[in-house]
């Protein structure tokens, strides 16, 4: 057991000490990092071209370029990952560098590398091209994948605000007037939204102690079964706690989608706009829109004393 | 996995220990008041299944943490008739107790995940989840 | 335990302020039958605001205490459920359709006057 092991540990020493007599294939690409940055440099530049960094400076890009490439070396220098690449990479995420410019630069380089070092070798076996790809994909891959979670991280950040932002926006409640409140719904709803918009609206119907809630649909752009399930549990609940639900705000191509999916609405009024709603709130509260009687009898002596002059 | 406490379920006063227990440890996971309440019901429907038709048997909570996923996982289970026919169990408005037939379809939409299984003459088991928001 | 019902004229006021469990609720379903009886109210406010949960029994027991009333001749009025119990009844696909429900005590009662009156 203990010879096998050693004799292992001996034909791994003779793959890896085998081609470069000063040393490992590391110390030979960092003696020679002038020639492989240069080389690097030329085949990004030419990249350049037909792509999508065109509208960034030229300066700017080669100073980037040259501290890409510095940061890269570094990390083979330090064996593994360091802090300058952190740096380096979250200051492209906010200057908002595309992480296909990182993640084509790496490859490029991945490349540039292999071929250097396969073109100083003398001659070319299997055990030696195994190596050389071996080491060069175990010093890119991890900076590769670093950047990948740096920027996916990012992106995740960027969504999960947002996603409360849309949230925060969902479904404000509205009081218009002692005891009738308006809950204008905007935008696609789907499951979760339309549980939190169902817990808003209820708790807002506690609070403002709302005898009558307008739920406004106009803002939806499609009613299919799923929504038009979603706004009746809603309506039902409204109900339960005590309240009376008007939906309002159905424009005729929903009313259509409505009746040609056979949902009921039945069991609740509905209204096709606002006004009309709130009339019906203003009814159901027992109260109703009166002209001003002050109003009518300015013009009437308005009118007399026009008569009279 | 980090605790798994049971209630046994014996008498008609052990659903609404069940239920007690089963709040809080929904408010101690986090979950808000709506979702304390639909676990807390999902609860009492699971052991009133378990008290009218098996006589005996209990309820098991477990705390879940997967990943970036929280959640709180209730288990019933007996070892009674086991249900005969499943599907029609599964149907809303179906019932043998005279009750309004809402029970394991309401268990069903209260929770997240619903998973049973049934044998005639070996008893029912049920686990379901409900996962942090 | 029994939940105390109180007489106001001619409504029973009823606020359920207990976990309920099965036994409770069916004995109140009786007591409240039994005093509809005798004092012959017209009118029952049930206030559930510090009810927190209501399973589909409960929820049975509830609605099958508003018909029993009603064929009684006393109008019920459910008051204060709250919107964490709505849902949950939502989801259990439970609507009390035929139940009169009112915000609060207040206007249960506002409520019974206007179906007692109309």
């Amino acid at each position: 057991m203990e010879q096998m092991l050693l004799g292992e540990a001996k034909l791994n020493k003779k793959c890896r000490g085998g081609i470069f007599l000063d040393g490992t294939l590391q110390e030979f690409v960092v003696n020679n990092s002038d020639v492989i940055i240069k080389n690097w440099l030329e085949e990004v530049t030419e990249k350049r071209k037909s792509d999508y960094t065109s509208s960034i400076s030229t300066e700017l890009f080669q100073s980037t370029n040259r501290e890409f490439v510095n940061v890269i070396f570094s990390s083979l220098d330090k064996q593994g990952l360091t802090t300058e690449l952190d740096d380096f990479s979250e200051r492209l995420i906010n200057l908002g560098w595309p992480l296909s410019y990182l993640t084509d630069g790496l490859q490029t380089f991945r490349r540039v590398t292999i071929d250097f070092i396969l073109s100083q070798s003398e001659k070319i076996e299997t055990n030696h091209f195994t190596n050389v790809l071996e080491m060069v994909d175990n010093w890119v891959d991890p900076i590769i994948n670093s950047l990948v979670n740096e920027y996916s991280g990012n992106w995740e950040h960027t969504v999960s605000l947002q996603r409360v932002a849309l949230q925060e926006l969902s479904a404000p409640l509205i009081p218009v007037m002692k005891n009738i409140t308006i809950m204008p719904l905007i935008g696609t709803i789907d499951t979760e939204r339309a549980k939190l918009i169902m817990e808003n609206l209820l708790e807002g119907t506690i609070k403002h102690n709302a005898e009558v809630v307008l739920i406004d649909i106009t803002g939806v752009p499609v009613v299919d079964t799923m929504v038009a399930h979603h706004i009746i549990q809603a309506a039902e609940a409204v109900r339960l706690i005590g309240s009376t639900c008007i939906l309002v705000g159905i424009r005729p191509e929903i009313a259509q989608t409505i009746v040609n999916l056979g949902i009921d609405l039945g069991k609740f009024p509905t209204k096709s706009s606002l006004r009309k709603g709130f009339e019906k709130a203003l009814e159901l509260t027992g109260r109703k829109i009166t002209r001003s009687k002050e109003r009518d009898q300015t013009i009437e002596k308005m009118m007399s004393s026009l008569e009279e002059g | 996995m980090d605790f798994k406490p049971c209630v046994n379920i014996r008498k008609e006063w052990d659903i609404v220990g069940a239920r007690q227990l089963g709040r809080e440890q929904a408010k101690e996971v986090g979950f808000g008041t709506v979702d304390q309440a639909r676990i807390a019901t999902a609860i009492s429907e699971l052991a009133r299944n378990i008290y009218l038709y098996a006589g005996k048997g209990k309820i098991c909570f477990e705390v879940i943490n997967e990943f970036d996923h929280k959640g709180l996982k209730i288990s019933a289970i007996d070892q009674g008739p086991g249900i005969r026919d499943l599907n029609q169990v599964m149907q809303d408005g179906y019932s043998t107790s005279g009750g309004l037939g809402a029970g394991l379809p309401g268990v069903k939409r209260l929770m997240d995940h619903f998973e049973i299984t049934t044998e005639v003459d070996e008893g029912t088991q049920i686990h379901t989840i409900k996962w942090l928001r | 335990m029994r939940i105390p019902i109180l007489k106001l004229h001619n409504y029973l006021l009823i606020s359920i302020q207990i976990d309920l469990d099965d036994q409770t609720a069916i004995q109140f379903q009786e007591d409240l039958l039994n005093k509809i009886h005798k004092s012959g109210a017209t009118g029952v406010v049930i206030d559930l605001t510090s009810v927190d949960i209501i399973d589909s029994f409960i929820a049975k027991v509830l609605g099958d205490v508003v018909s029993m009333s009603d064929l009684m001749g006393a109008r019920v009025v459910l008051t204060g459920i709250q919107p964490a119990v709505a849902m949950t009844l939502i989801d259990l696909g439970i609507h009390l359709q035929n139940v009169t429900t009112a915000l609060d005590l207040e206007q249960g009662l506002i409520k019974l006057r206007q179906e007692l009156e109309a």
